[in-house]
């Protein structure tokens, strides 16, 4: 991101900060608190109360997302190759894609419990179909004519993969990652509101059940805040690795 | 010296079995060129890929410099029509990649590489990225990828046919220095005549009607100084036109 772009992020936040201002002083009333006094409320309870929860939040989107790619990443590798393995896999990738998964949750918190697993399965599958199917698109959107050279000069499969599949789907694979992960902490929030005493959703659940306003609205901040970080960081991998693509 | 002996292609549908080529013989000399014509359809680019070694089953044999075709013995190399150059790597990396996967470390000299990008003209272009470069840049580039391996064949598909008229000219003429200089086997595939008798020691007329060779003609016209704007150039140009199309119109009588 450049200096100029900086800018404009802090002004949209400035903005939003605002409306939310003016949101607070028109409705007056305790279920929109100032972001004033959110903000105070925050910097009082993050180490002490909220700290732990958002590292449990961090902890099953990171393992979610890690295992969604070592699955995610061969399958689609695979399919995008292989016609033959395409042709048997992807009805089964179809047919199970528009699956709500969050409707799973009853069922994967009988086989997996309510503990953690339970919990990362729910990321895992909601990031798994994205990258698969945005890793096979990626590869099969290569010319074929542009694997001849490097056939007719004996390429390895290993040569094909770390030369042109990785880098090809490198980009739709980091953007279907950024979009699943949108998804992955909205159904966060939903699956820690079971089963834990620890998590966002567990603390932000809890405050409301408190009536604690102030620390309610701290904790959506801090969530909100976690989604921008991991955006954020995905954005700076992309222009990191994908740099290529920014070239005219 | 490439061979092609009694090779057919034959491509499986689900339906039927459709011939793409069916019995070419072709003898390229060593440090010839070639040049295969004819419409569309007629397996042109079958018969390159075959000779690349990109196409497993077929009938028939394909020598290298005596040897069966294998793209892990002899070094064979390909240019497609899209140039193949790797959108993600820079010119210099993207000249690199034949030798890093032909794993071939002496060939990894700077200087070569530096030497074939200054004879090109592309010497200040080598760490851009393909999309920095015009239609022409990136031809020397991809020719440049070719001729740093020094093969011991060179297979072009279409190699000039994305280039406006005058760049295709100027490229036909840096593509005949460097083969002088390395004295490569060449066989090349184009739907341009006039390509095929500038760049063609041997001009190889394919025929959609049988799927085979319809005619070898040894091309008296190649080397000679400002061919192009000679009237030979325009008779012999206007014969191999006439050839070519009566494969057509044996295809429209037979249907």
């Amino acid at each position: 991101m450049g200096k100029s772009m900086s800018v404009w992020y802090l002004a949209a936040a400035a903005f939003l900060t605002l409306v939310w201002a003016a949101a607070a002083e028109i409705v007056a009333l305790p279920i929109i608190p100032s972001p004033v006094l959110v903000v105070e409320n925050l910097t009082d309870i993050f180490m002490s109360a909220i700290a732990i929860h958002s590292l449990y939040s961090l902890w099953r989107i990171g393992a979610g997302l890690l295992l969604a790619v070592a699955v995610g990443l061969p399958l689609g590798v695979l399919m995008g190759y292989c016609h033959r393995c395409d042709r048997f896999l992807s009805p089964l990738v179809y047919l199970t894609y528009p699956v709500p998964k969050i409707a799973l949750l009853p069922i994967l918190m009988l086989l997996f419990g309510v503990g953690e697993s339970s919990k990362i399965t729910m990321i895992f599958l909601i990031i798994v179909f994205q990258v698969v199917v945005a890793v096979r698109d990626g590869i099969r959107s290569i010319p074929k004519e542009t694997l001849y050279p490097l056939y007719s000069l004996g390429a390895t499969f290993r040569d094909i993969f770390f030369e042109v599949l990785w880098p090809a789907s490198l980009p739709k694979f980091i953007t279907a990652v950024r979009v699943a992960l949108a998804t992955a902490v909205s159904v966060l929030f939903f699956t820690e509101t079971f089963g834990t005493r620890y998590g966002m959703g567990y603390f932000i659940m809890d405050a409301w059940l408190r009536v604690n306003y102030l620390e309610m609205y701290s904790g959506i901040v801090v969530l909100s805040l976690i989604g921008l970080l991991l955006f954020t960081a995905i954005d700076i991998i992309e222009q990191y690795a994908c740099h290529w693509q920014y070239k005219q | 010296m490439i061979e092609i002996e009694n090779v057919s292609v034959k491509y499986r549908t689900e339906k039927d079995i459709y011939t793409a080529i069916a019995n070419v013989n072709l003898v390229v000399p060593d440090g010839g060129t070639c040049a295969v014509i004819g419409p569309s359809g007629c397996g042109k680019s079958t018969l390159l890929k075959c000779v690349a070694g990109l196409i497993p089953d077929y009938e028939g044999r394909v020598l290298i410099n005596g040897e069966e075709v294998n793209p892990k013995v002899q070094t064979i190399g390909f240019m497609p029509q899209n140039y193949g150059l790797l959108p993600w790597k820079t010119v210099v990396d993207n000249i690199r990649l034949g030798m890093k996967i032909k794993k071939a470390p002496e060939l990894l000299d700077r200087n070569v590489i530096k030497r074939l990008m200054r004879q090109l003209g592309i010497e200040g272009l080598g760490h851009r990225y393909p999309v920095e470069l015009s239609g022409g840049q990136q031809q020397r580039v991809a020719l440049a990828r070719v001729f740093a391996l020094q093969p011991d064949v060179l297979l072009m598909d279409e190699p000039f046919s994305a280039l406006d008229a005058i760049t295709r000219e100027e490229m036909q003429d840096v593509f005949l220095r460097l083969w002088r200089k390395f004295n490569v086997s060449t066989v090349f595939v184009t739907h341009y005549v006039e390509e095929a008798l500038y760049l063609g020691q041997k001009i190889v007329v394919l025929s959609a009607y049988t799927g085979g060779i319809s005619q070898v003609i040894d091309n008296p016209l190649f080397g000679g100084k400002d061919i192009r704007q000679k009237p030979e150039f325009f008779e012999m140009g206007l014969k191999l036109r006439n050839l070519i199309k009566k494969d057509w119109n044996q295809i429209w009588e037979n249907q």
